[in-house]
């Protein structure tokens, strides 16, 4: 999928939902203008407060229409209006290049598609984001950016591609994650742990395979990992799918446990659903 | 026994392995299937999961039968399996084959060799081995001989060295061959045909051990010398009185190969012999070489034709030798000239004359002499032969006693100056003439006469008159010859008769009256030159052949030192036939005791092995297919090439075999059912169709069969139509088809191919075409004529020949405007496609008649006109007007 069409196909699967402004407690400390008022006096567009002329205020400060209601001088202030800034982070491992049939989008690209969509609610929304590995994005240009950041940038260097590594971030910011998160839990914990340590409000997006949530062979098979695994000769499929749906149901719940722990968001995704009831509850939960 | 058919397998030690297939039934059950496999993201959760059960999977029952199946057919193939048809081999130990080798085993000696190789590969099966008698003298002339008992391999060399020999076989020396031996298995190749020896030779076969006797269905058939008639050579054909009666057909041919006539035979039931005139004009019957049995090469079915049934050697002599050649005005110039084209003329003194043979002694004007020439000149009328003379002054001054009237002295002359009389004319001939239905042509006048003494036997005698009554050509028999006087001279000094082509007319029909050369056979031994080999074909004398005297020549059985061919020096051959030394054909009795059985019955044995080896390998590709597919390494996409692979295989049969006949254009001709006139109308259209090619832009492609009514006739701009005589009437639909096909601008050549129906060359085609046509909407008809565009089309034409010439053509007579003019048939006699036909080697293979190149190429440029009249309409029609349009441009 080029960037455009991805682009594309995100712009219209976000074009029916309103911009997404982010509910934010805490805004992240950066110095971009945004939408989030800061209750302090700064940079803005809204009305903050009155007050008297002092001496090194310059002239052209001076609130003539409120001055001329009084004996006194007085200088208007607006409120300091800061933008949250939302990182997006996709895995880009081999195991998301992976679709069980041939009428099946592969699990990385719904993940990409997800985060293009939530990319264009928040722009809408004159909020900014920003990949974990590259540079901000603001303004109606950033989803193509985006697309392209996304075609070019393979998850480089890092020791554990199927989770984000250690990207500064600041205090206060907002991340999404969109993965299969079948990785060890201990590592899925320590990931969270140090997210929440910085603190940073998270969310998890889970994409499945159908075919990995109902493992629906049958017979003798030789199943290859696809990132250098061991391979495993099952002699009869039907006889462990039962065992291997536990452990994937334990899987599944204990990155939800992890994560309520963290006051982090989680949900889970399988690609044969519409990608808009994902968004859907994307928007509810973020908004 | 027929239809008996037993199994048996080459290498039957090799089924041994079908015990091994329950091993290999265990072998497949216990070990598993190969994985499938599958690539999996989640496989981390997969990795040491605990398998409840141990209990592997299995290759499905279904895969191991067909795997099963195919090692099963694979082993039974290897081992060769064959099925024999026909009787076993008689008997115990060695085989003894016995082949009847003489000329009536030369019509089926390929089905014969077979049978015999039949036999071989069981006796090598059963390992016997074999001894062979071929029971016809051998060309050395030494006796049939029993070869050794002899392993198979060297047994089948001996036998693709044997070849049946053009005389009967020896059967009283083969059962003597047969002495001493005890207790084999005798399979004996019969001809069929009774000898004087078989009752020995079956007492022989019996006490020599158990015997199968094969015998062909179907019995041989003998070709008899023809009886030469004068108006015909009458085939005869010879077979067993009594059984099946498939009809025959008898090919009359030329030294160099040409078939000149083909004649149809059917024997009525129960008949022995079989007779039919072969239909052809004197000039073409000369040239006939031997009469040949269609269908399989034997000796038994050629006749070597000599001079006692082809040439009427005709003698000239004359007064004055010297001036008879004289051009213009001598007395042998004329005479010269009428005979050649069908006569062979010899010339000379008469003494040297009289000393060969001689069909016809011509003598123009010239006295015979008392003494030597008188004596030989009644010796040849004593043999046979027909004197002609001619009157002259000579005669009128010295008539002798070989004359068939008496004459008066000196002769009459007509309108001469001293004469009040005018030229006389010629009376049309009596009835009993040979001259009868000649034409009498105005032109011809006689001046000047020598007249014969009034007598009341005169007019009997009288061949030809005069308008008046005077004779002008008398005759009488002289004992077994004849003696024949033309009251003038044979040049123009007394009459132009001699100039007319009534002349040539009447010398013909003298020619045809005489017989042929009889030979006088002496005791002068003729050497052999060329003889028959089995079958039937010409070549140098075996080793054993001895000279024969002339007159033992027809009586003298045939055998290795008298085998059947031509005899004598040269210039004199004469034929010796095989049926000239053998007894009537009468079938030979079954040997008492003796399995029967037809030789078609032992065919050689069929190996079914390549078969279930096939059938296996392609049982293990579906094997292979399916494991794939059951280990999930087959691609739809691949599975579809495979597919494609073996589709072509199917796919190639079933090309259209007729291309769509619009694409290109073609001649047709009309499917008569006689498969020899559609031949000829084929190969006809097919010549034709390449001369177009040749000299013109139009490109026709293969002629095409057609039946009106059935096929679409609108793709064809020429229809050939030969009629048979025996036509049946066309139905309806036929006659919408054609009537459709002429209205809608085709043109239809109808050819009733009987221009020579006067020499018996498919009479009744015009009475055919009387009565096919009736249905037909054929327009008012006119002679074709140098001034229609048919005869301007291509080449400027004056004559239309084909095979045959001199028929009016006709077409439309009215001009058609809605049809352009264009006549939509053209109906003549000529037997165009025999003329335009050639064979694969680019040879035409009907004479021409009368004949020459010229011919040929005018019915070459007749058919061009034709096709480009057919393709180009009244296109040339235009330059038909031109001296009208230069007439008004001069007004």
């Amino acid at each position: 999928m080029s960037a455009a069409a991805a682009t594309g196909r995100a712009e219209a699967l976000a074009a029916r939902l309103p911009p997404l402004l982010l509910a934010a407690e805490r805004v992240a400390a950066t110095v971009a203008q945004g939408v989030h008022g800061r209750r302090r006096v700064g940079q803005g567009d809204s009305f903050w407060q009155f007050r008297p002329f002092s001496e090194g205020d310059p002239r052209s400060r001076i609130d003539w229409r409120q001055s001329a209601k009084s004996h006194r001088v007085y200088v208007r202030e607006t409120e300091w209006e800061a933008a949250q800034t939302c990182f997006l982070w996709r895995d880009a491992s081999a195991s998301m290049r992976w679709h069980s049939a041939r009428n099946l989008s592969d699990k990385r690209a719904r993940a990409e598609l997800l985060l293009l969509a939530l990319a264009a609610l928040l722009l809408k929304a004159g909020e900014r984001v920003r990949l974990l590995d590259a540079g901000p994005l603001a303004g109606a240009a950033a989803l193509a950016g985006l697309a392209e950041a996304l075609d070019r940038a393979p998850a480089s260097g890092s020791a554990n591609p199927a989770l984000p590594d250690d990207a500064p971030l600041p205090r206060f910011a907002r991340i999404v994650m969109f993965g299969d998160f079948l990785a060890p839990l201990d590592e899925i914990r320590a990931m969270i742990t140090r997210l929440a340590a910085i603190p940073v409000a998270g969310f998890l997006v889970q994409t499945l395979d159908p075919a990995e949530r109902a493992l629906p062979y049958d017979g003798r098979m030789r199943f290859l990992g696809l990132e250098g695994e061991p391979a495993a000769l099952i002699p009869r499929v039907e006889a462990v799918r039962e065992a291997y749906q536990h452990r994937l149901a334990a899987q599944i719940a204990g990155i939800a446990d992890l994560a309520r722990a963290a006051r982090f968001g989680f949900f889970s995704h399988t690609t044969d659903q519409p990608p808009e009831t994902a968004l859907l509850a994307l928007y509810t939960a973020l908004a | 026994m027929r239809g008996v058919a037993a199994f048996g397998f080459a290498s039957p030690w090799l089924l041994l392995a079908l015990a091994g297939l329950p091993l290999l039934w265990w072998l497949l059950r216990v070990t598993p299937p190969a994985p499938r496999r599958q690539s999996f993201p989640a496989i981390r959760l997969l990795l040491g999961l605990p398998t409840k059960e141990e209990t592997s999977a299995r290759t499905p029952l279904w895969l191991l039968a067909l795997r099963l199946l195919a090692a099963g057919l694979l082993i039974i193939g290897l081992a060769g399996p064959l099925r024999e048809a026909g009787s076993a081999l008689p008997g115990q130990g060695t085989v003894l084959l016995v082949i009847d080798n003489g000329w009536a085993a030369a019509a089926d000696w390929s089905a014969r060799i077979a049978a015999a190789q039949g036999i071989l590969d069981r006796a090598a099966r059963a390992g016997r081995d074999v001894a062979l008698l071929a029971t016809a003298p051998s060309a050395d002339g030494s006796p049939p001989r029993l070869s050794p008992a002899l392993p198979v391999a060297e047994a089948r060399a001996r036998l693709a060295a044997l070849a049946p020999l053009p005389w009967p076989p020896d059967r009283d020396a083969s059962a003597r061959a047969l002495a001493g031996v005890d207790g084999a298995g005798i399979v004996y190749l019969a001809d069929g045909l009774a000898s004087p020896g078989d009752p020995a030779f079956a007492g022989a076969l019996k006490t020599a051990g158990h015997v199968l006797e094969l015998r062909a269905p179907v019995p041989p058939r003998l070709l008899l010398p023809p009886r030469a008639t004068a108006a015909a050579l009458i085939a005869r054909l010879a077979q067993i009185p009594g059984g099946a009666t498939p009809p025959a057909a008898i090919l009359a041919e030329t030294g160099d190969g040409r078939t000149l006539a083909r004649v149809a035979l059917q024997f009525s039931p129960g008949a022995a012999i079989a007779e039919r005139a072969i239909p052809l004009p004197p000039e073409l019957r000369n040239q006939l070489a031997r009469l040949v049995l269609a269908g399989p090469a034997s000796a038994g079915g050629v006749v070597l034709l000599d001079e006692r049934w082809r040439r009427r050697p005709v003698g000239l002599a004359a007064a004055d030798a010297t001036a008879a050649d004289a051009p213009l005005i001598g007395d042998l110039y004329y005479l010269r000239r009428a005979l050649a084209p069908f006569a062979e003329i010899r010339e000379g003194d008469l003494a040297r004359l009289l000393a060969t043979k001689l069909a016809v002694l011509i003598l123009a004007d010239r006295p015979l002499g008392e003494g030597a020439e008188a004596e030989g000149v009644a010796r040849f009328l004593a043999q046979g032969g027909v004197l002609v003379r001619f009157a002259g002054p000579r005669l009128a001054a010295h008539p002798d006693d070989f004359l068939p009237v008496p004459l008066l002295l000196g002769d009459r002359t007509l309108g001469g100056a001293m004469s009040w009389d005018k030229p006389a004319h010629l009376a049309p001939f009596p009835p009993g003439s040979p001259f009868a239905g000649l034409p009498t042509p105005a032109e011809v006048s006689i001046a000047r006469q020598v007249l014969a003494e009034p007598s009341a036997r005169l007019a009997s005698e009288t061949w030809a008159s005069l308008s008046d009554g005077t004779p002008l050509v008398t005759s009488a028999a002289r004992g077994p010859g004849r003696i024949v006087l033309f009251h003038v001279t044979a040049n123009d000094d007394w009459s132009n008769l001699p100039l007319s082509g009534l002349f040539v007319d009447m010398l013909r029909r003298i020619v045809q009256l005489s017989a042929g050369v009889a030979a006088t056979p002496d005791a002068t031994p003729l050497a052999p030159a060329e003889t028959l080999d089995g079958f039937g074909v010409l070549g140098p004398p075996p080793p054993a052949a001895r000279a024969l005297p002339a007159n033992a020549l027809a009586t003298t059985p045939v055998g290795p030192a008298a085998p059947p061919g031509l005899y004598g020096p040269e210039n004199a051959r004469e034929a010796r036939n095989l049926a000239d030394g053998l007894p009537p054909l009468a079938a030979s009795a079954a040997i008492a005791g003796a399995q029967q059985a037809s030789l078609a019955a032992i065919g050689r044995t069929r190996d079914f092995g390549p078969l279930l080896l096939g059938m296996a390998l392609a049982l293990l590709a579906l094997d292979l297919i399916v494991s794939l597919g059951l280990r999930g390494l087959l691609r739809p996409r691949l599975a579809g090439f495979t597919l494609l692979l073996a589709l072509p295989l199917a796919a190639h049969a079933e090309w259209p075999a007729s291309p769509n006949p619009a694409l290109e254009t073609r001649l047709a001709y009309v499917v008569t059912g006689d498969g020899a006139v559609d031949q000829v109308s084929r190969a006809g259209l097919a010549g034709l169709s390449d001369y177009v090619n040749q000299r013109t832009a139009a490109a026709l492609a293969t002629p095409a069969a057609v039946k009106p009514g059935e096929d679409d006739l609108s793709f064809y701009p020429l229809l050939y139509w030969p009629i048979l005589a025996d036509a049946p009437s066309p139905s309806p639909a036929e006659v919408n088809a054609l009537n459709d096909y002429m209205s809608h601008g085709g043109i239809i050549l109808i050819d009733t191919r009987d221009a020579a129906a006067g020499a018996d060359f498919n009479p009744g085609g015009a009475a055919a075409l009387r009565r096919l046509g009736q249905e037909l909407a054929i327009p008012p008809l006119a002679p074709l004529t140098v001034d229609h565009v048919l005869a301007r089309t291509f080449f400027l034409l004056r004559d239309f020949p084909g095979r045959y010439d001199g028929a009016s053509v006709w077409v439309q007579r009215d001009q058609d405007r809605s049809n352009d003019s264009v006549s939509p048939v053209i109906i003549g006699a000529n037997d165009w496609a025999a003329a335009w036909a050639t064979d694969e080697d680019g040879h035409h293979p009907y004479a021409v008649i009368p004949g020459g190149d010229r011919q040929r190429l005018l019915a070459y440029r007749f058919g061009v006109n034709l096709v480009m009249y057919a393709l180009t309409g009244n296109y040339k029609g235009d330059q038909v007007h031109v001296p009208a349009i230069l007439e008004r441009l001069g007004q």
